[in-house]
């Protein structure tokens, strides 16, 4: 394929789209592919687990599972907001299991063209650039992915390390 | 990736026991057939079997069993169509498989290498060219298994390559449903998807091709994978567009050739279907009424994971039955409606009876002998010996004791670890044994037996034992404690050590027990399944590992206790006596507080503190559950009591498995959800 015609790929609507569920948190947009949300619920009781990594809420009753819900605030260390009717618990798919995440509200259902999301290398800095797959533009937003996988995996292993020295401390 | 290979593994041992249940009866067939030749329905179960084994065998990417189960199949398949008689020689063949079969299942169980297989394919293959215009003809009929899309050539070379450097390459099918919108969406992100689990290695249509919108309704992805594909396979079914997704393995071109069976065996589970179909249709007509030799008419075998969904929903009655005893406690609290509020509670009880019965029904279906996993410990034990210059004799008991299926399978790895141990650590070699004044051979004993609602499995050896102010030196040297804290600790503690991450006792790990994992993973392994360890040695005369685990699984009673604004759930097994505060003298040993309990002094402490760490806070509480914590006795301050009620351990998820002291979670009556305290560990 020439080069010519890699373009014209990367430009038709077909071939280099996603689809994305964007939500708010704080002042800023974000967005995360469409194939991970599973659901989107109103924020019902959190039930707090004791010794849970910080940035855990709690738990909640879905339909008889018990599923985790995360406050993406405290992991971004943004102000938390409690008790906000516009509040929704994000039901996402992480492995095999569901994982709720706590967002400001969710705004829409976007399809972005695979050329207008940029790196994030170009846009921000810092430790979150691991979490971000790309910064994309709709309009005059931008819309910052997120790797929820990512997210999650990484506090998953802080959990563990966390976990581990509590143990291999002795009295 | 420990969790893909463990399914790897729980697929290999569901398919090995499932292939030895099916040898077992094909022996049978084969000698009634060396009676009878011509029985067209023992040809028949034998030639279903065969095909049985090939599939699964052909899913986990067994090749070798593949290739034999084949070989058989073709000439089952001569025979039945009537192409040629079954012949004592053939018969011979068919034996011989069978043996390469059973040995081949022994090899794989015990984790050895399978037995070659070259001899007896070369074998089957002269066996089944006998007859040479049918037996061409047959094996034509084997339709090429290579998929139905053109594979590009450069892609067949990249496959090849990667076959010929040793990996399993799997043919991943994946079809969507005719109505499924933006296919090369889906396919994007079914490859993009893939890439996490799996090395993509090529696909049809390639990503340019998808890029371009060249898609049809199905995908076929190349990859490798260590778990057989079974993750990408999974990974591909959850997209709600895919109608199907069958996973094969890939035979280089080069290989398909030269090893002697035309078409590759990877597509004949599917292109073999219809042709099993038929002949299933057409043997009524040819099936004798001859009486069924085999019992397997009285069993079935059935899915775990069904067993586990009706788990579940016996879970969601115990919690509706809990509901339902409550309402009637407030329907009778009323005179008027009293009357119907004790119609109520007898219903509730009869629906308690009809669902207790019911769980009791579903976890005998999940039960199993521990001897499925005991039985492949003697070969393994005598290899270890061996190769460590020790002499042992080693002794099972209580082999037929039954456990949860999902206890037995957490307990299969920590007992290999556990005897590795005991051979590897523990025994002694026989020269240092007769010097201490044993008998040159050791001895280990592993056992299993019922103790109230308890399973306890044993192991112990007649060894040197541990020596705990080695454990202590070891610890130090690996920095996870500090000098003087060792010197503090008390035997018992320094034993505990040993279940600390990062801990091992060898100062250079052995071939034998050196394999990275630690106590520690023994330990988290045990807990998953509400199981304990505990460890107890004598120095020069040996060590007892003792398993406590729980007989069942899913479901427990337990004391709701209210502490703060949170409610806990905690098991009422680990709580022996619930005190009232008014009723008991709360003193203080050394400014921190203890209860006088009959005489004896125990430590009081707050259960909101020790859930945050700060055991001595506050104590202004209500009642005192006595239990124990790390084997001493406890109180555990709490707000209020809530009841006992048998409620459902549920996961809380990855995130939240590990957390010390914290067993689980449930959900109760009222629907909230509340977390289930390991009141033994909270401290």
């Amino acid at each position: 394929m020439s080069i010519d015609e890699a373009r014209v790929v990367n430009r038709s609507p077909s071939g280099g789209e996603r689809q994305i569920v964007a939500f708010s948190l704080g002042q800023e947009t974000y967005g995360v592919d469409i194939a991970s949300v599973r659901e989107i619920i109103p924020v019902q009781k959190i039930v707090p687990v004791p010794r849970a990594p910080q940035f855990v809420e709690g738990i909640i009753n879905l339909r008889g599972r018990v599923v985790p819900v995360l406050d993406l605030r405290k992991q971004f260390g943004f102000e938390e907001r409690k008790d906000d009717p516009t509040q929704r618990i994000m039901l996402v798919e992480v492995g095999q299991e569901g994982i709720g995440v706590i967002v400001d509200s969710v705004s829409s259902v976007l399809r972005i063209a695979e050329d207008s999301i940029e790196e994030a290398a170009t846009v921000v800095v810092g430790d979150e650039i691991e979490y971000i797959e790309g910064i994309a533009k709709v309009g005059t937003e931008l819309i910052v992915l997120l790797d929820l996988t990512r997210i999650i995996s990484d506090a998953e292993k802080r959990t563990l390390r966390e976990a581990d020295l509590r143990a291999a401390v002795v009295q | 990736m420990k969790d893909t290979r463990d399914e790897f593994g729980q697929d290999l041992d569901l398919l090995l026991a499932e292939v030895g249940e099916l040898l077992a009866v094909t022996e049978e067939s084969l000698v009634e057939l060396e009676k009878s030749p011509e029985d067209a329905a023992l040809i028949q179960e034998v030639f279903r079997v065969m095909h049985t084994i090939k599939g699964g065998a052909a899913t986990l990417g067994l090749q070798e069993a593949v290739e034999v189960s084949h070989g058989m199949e073709n000439i089952l398949d001569q025979i039945r169509s009537g192409e040629r008689p079954l012949t004592t020689a053939l018969l011979n063949v068919l034996f011989q498989a069978v043996d390469w079969l059973k040995e081949w299942k022994l090899a794989l169980t015990d984790k050895r290498a399978v037995p070659p297989n070259e001899d007896l394919v070369e074998t089957i293959r002269l066996a089944a060219s006998e007859v040479p215009e049918k037996g061409i003809v047959s094996g034509k009929a084997e339709p090429d298994a290579l998929p139905p899309v053109e594979i590009p050539d450069d892609t067949v070379q990249k496959l090849d390559s990667a076959v010929n450097e040793g990996k399993n390459v799997f043919v991943l099918t994946v079809k969507f449903h005719s109505d499924a919108p933006l296919l090369s969406v889906r396919c994007f992100q079914i490859l993009t998807f893939l890439e996490d689990v799996a090395e993509v290695v090529a696909s049809v249509p390639s990503r340019e091709e998808i890029e371009q919108d060249r898609v049809s309704d199905t995908l076929v992805v190349y990859i490798t994978a260590e778990d057989g594909g079974m993750g990408a396979k999974e990974l591909a079914g959850a997209n709600q567009d895919v109608s199907e997704v069958t996973v094969e393995k890939y035979r280089a071109h080069v290989q398909a050739e030269s090893s002697g069976f035309e078409g590759s065996e990877t597509g004949d589970s599917r292109d073999e279907a219809p042709k099993l179909e038929a002949s299933k249709v057409a043997q009524p007509a040819q099936d004798a009424p001859a009486p069924r030799r085999s019992d397997l008419g009285r069993t079935v075998r059935v899915d775990v994971g069904l067993l586990d969904f009706l788990m579940n929903m016996v879970g969601e009655l115990v919690i509706d039955r809990t509901r339902l005893s409550q309402l009637a406690a407030q329907l009778m609290r009323s005179p008027e409606t009293a009357a119907i509020g004790s119609e109520i509670s007898s219903l509730a009880a009869h629906l308690q009876r009809t669902s207790s019965e019911l769980q009791e029904g579903i976890m005998q279906a999940r039960l199993l002998p521990v001897k499925s996993i005991f039985s492949k410990f003697p070969r393994m034990m005598r290899d270890l010996s061996l190769r460590c210059g020790k002499q042992l004799d080693f002794e099972i008991q209580g082999e037929n004791t039954e456990l949860d299926r999902t206890v037995l399978e957490a307990i299969d790895d920590p007992l290999i670890h556990i005897l590795r141990n005991s051979v590897d650590h523990g025994i002694e070699l026989p020269e240092a044994r007769v010097a201490a004044g044993k008998p040159p051979r050791g001895r280990v004993i592993l056992s299993a037996q019922h103790e109230e609602n308890q399973v306890v499995v044993k192991v112990e050896d007649d060894g040197g034992g541990i020596d705990a102010e080695r454990v202590k030196r070891s610890a130090v040297k690996k920095g996870l404690i500090s000098e003087e804290a060792a010197q503090r600790l008390s035997e018992k503690e320094a034993l505990e050590l040993i279940f600390t991450p990062g801990f091992s006792t060898s100062d250079t790990a052995t071939e034998v027990s050196g394999r990275g994992v630690g106590m520690d993973v023994v330990r988290a392994n045990l807990e998953r399944v509400n199981g304990q360890i505990e460890v107890r040695t004598k120095l020069g005369q040996g060590t007892l590992v003792t398993l406590r685990l729980p007989l069942t699984l899913a479901i427990m009673r337990a004391l709701l206790v209210r502490c703060k604004e949170e409610v806990f759930a905690i098991p009422t097994s680990s709580v022996e006596e619930v005190l009232a505060m008014e009723d008991v003298t709360v003193g203080s040993v050394q400014g921190k507080p203890a209860m006088n309990v009959r005489g004896k002094v125990v430590p009081l402490i707050s259960l909101d503190g020790a859930l945050r760490d700060d055991l001595w806070s506050d104590n202004g509480h209500r009642y005192a559950l006595l239990t124990r914590s790390n084997d001493r006795p406890m109180a555990l301050g709490v707000d209020g009591l809530i009841g006992e009620e048998e409620i459902v351990v549920k996961e809380m998820g990855h995130i939240l498995s590990r957390l010390k002291g914290i067993a689980g979670a449930t959900i109760l009556a009222q629907g909230d959800p509340a977390v289930i305290l390991d009141v033994n560990r909270v401290v």
